[in-house]
């Protein structure tokens, strides 16, 4: 009787082994075109992606002043005199005003 | 910071906009000028509100040079007697407070918002009606 259900699980055993599991056989491999595909072009197409993001926020946003950076931009005068270099060159300083200096 | 435009249009509608408030809430002619300002700052802060010409004693310049990290205001002979130096002073604080969070425009607006806001209208001293 021992020897019986031995057999019968033995029976079972060799059945088992035979079976292929899920996923142990490898499928065809990709062709070179596939491999460049998702390798190569699909995280690069990301990249770009995340970059145009990145850069279409900064540009809707506009120039950014960062201190301590330097400053490199054309002088601008708001209010200011019709033809300002004429102006500031043959200006006489203004004396008698007041006001306030800071630094930051 | 690259070489170009020192405000993008909508930054610079925001200045234009706070100088349009204060002349018509103050009647306070307010000049910004953003750029260097070479040598003595004070000084050549100066020489830009001499610059104004018959305007410059009633007008007030407000100067900034990004690069140096200075704001200079210049207040001309008759605005100063409704703007005081103290006054000033508070608007170059509010200015200096945004500028260093980066926020250029911000600043300048909210500044100039506050010299606004602490000069008086000038009383008129003819009127027709009591």
């Amino acid at each position: 009787m021992i020897a019986l259900t031995a057999l019968t699980r033995l029976g079972d055993v060799v059945v088992a082994a035979s079976k292929i599991d899920d996923g142990s056989e490898a499928g065809d491999g990709f062709s070179v075109v596939e491999t460049l595909f998702w390798f190569v072009g699909v995280p690069g197409a990301l990249f770009v992606g995340i970059v145009v993001l990145v850069s279409v926020a900064t540009t809707a946003r506009g120039p950014r002043y960062r201190p301590g950076l330097g400053w490199w931009a054309a002088p601008i005068w708001f209010n200011g005199p019709e033809s300002a270099d004429t102006a500031v060159r043959t200006a006489v300083p203004t004396s008698g005003g007041g006001g306030a200096s800071a630094r930051w | 910071m690259p070489a170009g435009d020192a405000f993008s249009p909508r930054q610079q509608e925001d200045v234009v906009r706070a100088i349009r408030l204060a002349r018509q809430q103050s009647q306070l002619p307010v000049s910004v000028y953003v750029g260097t300002l070479e040598g003595d700052s004070r000084a050549m802060a100066q020489q830009l509100h001499g610059a104004l010409g018959a305007d410059a004693a009633a007008s007030v310049l407000v100067a900034v040079d990004p690069g140096a990290r200075r704001v200079e205001i210049v207040t001309g002979s008759e605005v100063r007697r409704r703007l005081d130096d103290r006054a000033a002073g508070l608007a170059a604080m509010t200015m200096t407070s945004a500028f260093q969070g980066g926020d250029l425009s911000g600043g300048i607006a909210n500044g100039v918002l506050a010299l606004a806001e602490h000069a008086q209208a000038p009383r008129s001293r003819h009127t027709d009606t009591p």
